[in-house]
């Protein structure tokens, strides 16, 4: 038998078609948020007060716990829902609340609920994970520290013999999987300054994902941008070195995305269930990992990077070495029709010039990449030698294009 | 006479139409969200008939409302 100790794997339920996926897919334990005091209010269907009940049944049958989350800021009038939804959660056996804002902690307290201290409480250090033992049993890590910093954190509880409320030693959770934030968690502001509507209530437009370009105002000119998702960090995977994480002394291995699919909540499950248990009977192996990252890889994903547990800070990621170090794109234009029958694309020229004979690239949506020379260019019906900024070009492509994927000019790295 | 509609069930209680015009919104202790003051009801919306001189101030309102549940005709 190994020298590792038993955790769980927590995932995310955003529906009861997601509970159900994360059960399926060997979840220890799963969390969900309900009505608008929780960080997915604005993408996912609201699961109710009222469900409280049979998503507690459904996890006690499965023999699983089921913790809520309640870790939005809450203002004054939010009060008597907030005890509302945790005496539920109480009379209905919810193992825990996750939580963030110091009224709820109370609420917690005073009702006798089991409380974890949320992600978004930023937890970056022994100390405030001392300062938490004094009413709660789990601390959710911020995602920002590396495995160092974590194992330090594991070691410390133990040396300290830091306890929590519940007088057993304090337990770690951290993220293994999914979306990680441009901004420290739950310090990111960028949604509610353009759209009024708040990250930390739920309602995250999620402007960072979005491609921007960036132009110089004096002048005019476009900045080139080699990834045009340029605050868009790529997701958490740590299928590659789940031992480390185990070896780290982590409790509790979080999957995030209570807003994604129910085929994402059961693939990224059984993935680090499989990987918990081989690295337990010591089958953790490079062929396994191979395996379970082309699974993840099935599934909804930006890319994976390893966030920051190996010390990587954000911005490395958006260099991609070896790929165009030749080579840069320069935008040009968005597609706006694609004709089936044909096989024709329009492109909407939003910026630069397009000449005859130069090499282009096609990103798309559900077609990668493809480089593409047109020896005759037809600009708004008509052959000619250029198109410019406002122009619909056409040429045949092969492959069914989405509204709005990219043409780009392809130029050698000092062009 | 222009409508003010709220669509209050995918409210979630942010709080920027009562900053705005206080006149016409509460913030519901009961359940956080926010409430049309002296609307009335029609199947699951809620309506209140406003003057015209409030219209310009009611649209930015709905503008900023994050969930866009707010809606003026």
């Amino acid at each position: 038998m190994s020298f590792y100790k038993k955790l769980l794997l927590l995932s995310p339920v955003g529906s009861f078609e997601s509970l159900h996926a994360a059960i399926r897919g060997g979840a220890d334990a799963i969390y969900f948020g309900v009505e608008q005091l929780n960080m997915r209010t604005k993408s996912i269907p609201t699961i109710t007060i009222e469900d409280i009940a049979e998503v507690a049944q459904t996890c006690k049958s499965h023999h699983i716990k089921a913790y809520l989350t309640l870790n939005t800021v809450v203002f004054d009038y939010d009060m008597q829902l907030a005890r509302k939804i945790i005496s539920e959660c109480k009379n209905q056996g919810i193992d825990a609340v996750i939580a963030s804002d110091f009224a709820v902690f109370e609420m917690c307290k005073s009702l006798g609920m089991p409380l974890h201290i949320s992600t978004q409480a930023n937890v970056s250090n022994i100390e405030s994970v001392a300062f938490f033992a004094q009413m709660a049993d789990v601390v959710v890590l911020a995602r920002e520290l590396t495995l160092k910093q974590v194992a330090h954190i594991t070691a410390e509880i133990k040396r300290r013999d830091l306890r929590g409320i519940s007088g057993e030693l304090m337990k770690i959770e951290t993220f293994v999987h999914g979306a990680l934030c441009m901004a420290v968690s739950g310090k990111c502001y960028l949604s509610l300054h353009e759209k009024n509507a708040s990250a930390n209530r739920g309602a995250c437009v999620q402007n960072c994902r979005r491609p921007y370009q960036v132009t110089d105002l004096e002048t005019g000119n476009e900045l080139l941008i080699d990834n045009e998702y340029i605050m868009s960090p790529k997701d958490l995977c740590t299928i590659a070195f789940v031992d480390e994480l185990m070896e780290s002394g982590i409790d509790v291995f979080k999957i995030e995305g209570r807003s994604k699919s129910a085929e994402y909540v059961y693939a990224t499950t059984k993935c680090y269930r499989q990987a918990i248990d081989a690295v337990l009977d010591g089958s953790y192996n490079e062929e396994k990992i191979n395996h379970w990252l082309q699974e993840l890889d099935k599934v909804y994903n930006r890319g994976f990077w390893e966030g920051y547990f190996m010390g990587r800070k954000l911005g490395e990621w958006t260099k991609n070495p070896g790929s165009i170090a030749t080579e840069k794109k320069i935008y040009l234009a968005k597609a706006t029709k694609y004709y089936p029958n044909i096989n024709v694309a329009e492109f909407l020229v939003e910026t630069g010039t397009i000449r005859a004979g130069e090499n282009l690239m096609v990103i798309g949506r559900n077609t990668g990449s493809d480089k593409i020379v047109l020896d005759e260019l037809i600009v708004n019906g008509v052959k000619q030698a250029e198109a410019n900024k406002g122009d619909k070009i056409t040429f045949p492509f092969p492959k069914p294009l989405k509204s709005n994927d990219k043409l780009y000019k392809i130029v050698a790295e000092n062009g | 006479m222009a409508k003010i509609i709220h669509y209050r069930s995918k409210c979630i209680g942010c709080n920027i139409c009562f900053e705005m015009q206080p006149e016409y919104w509460r913030l519901s202790k009961k359940d956080g969200k926010a409430t049309l003051v002296n609307s009335y009801l029609k199947k699951d919306t809620h309506i209140l008939e406003i003057p015209f001189e409030s219209i310009e101030l009611s649209r930015q309102t709905a503008e900023h409302c994050p969930v866009k549940v707010i809606k003026v005709f």
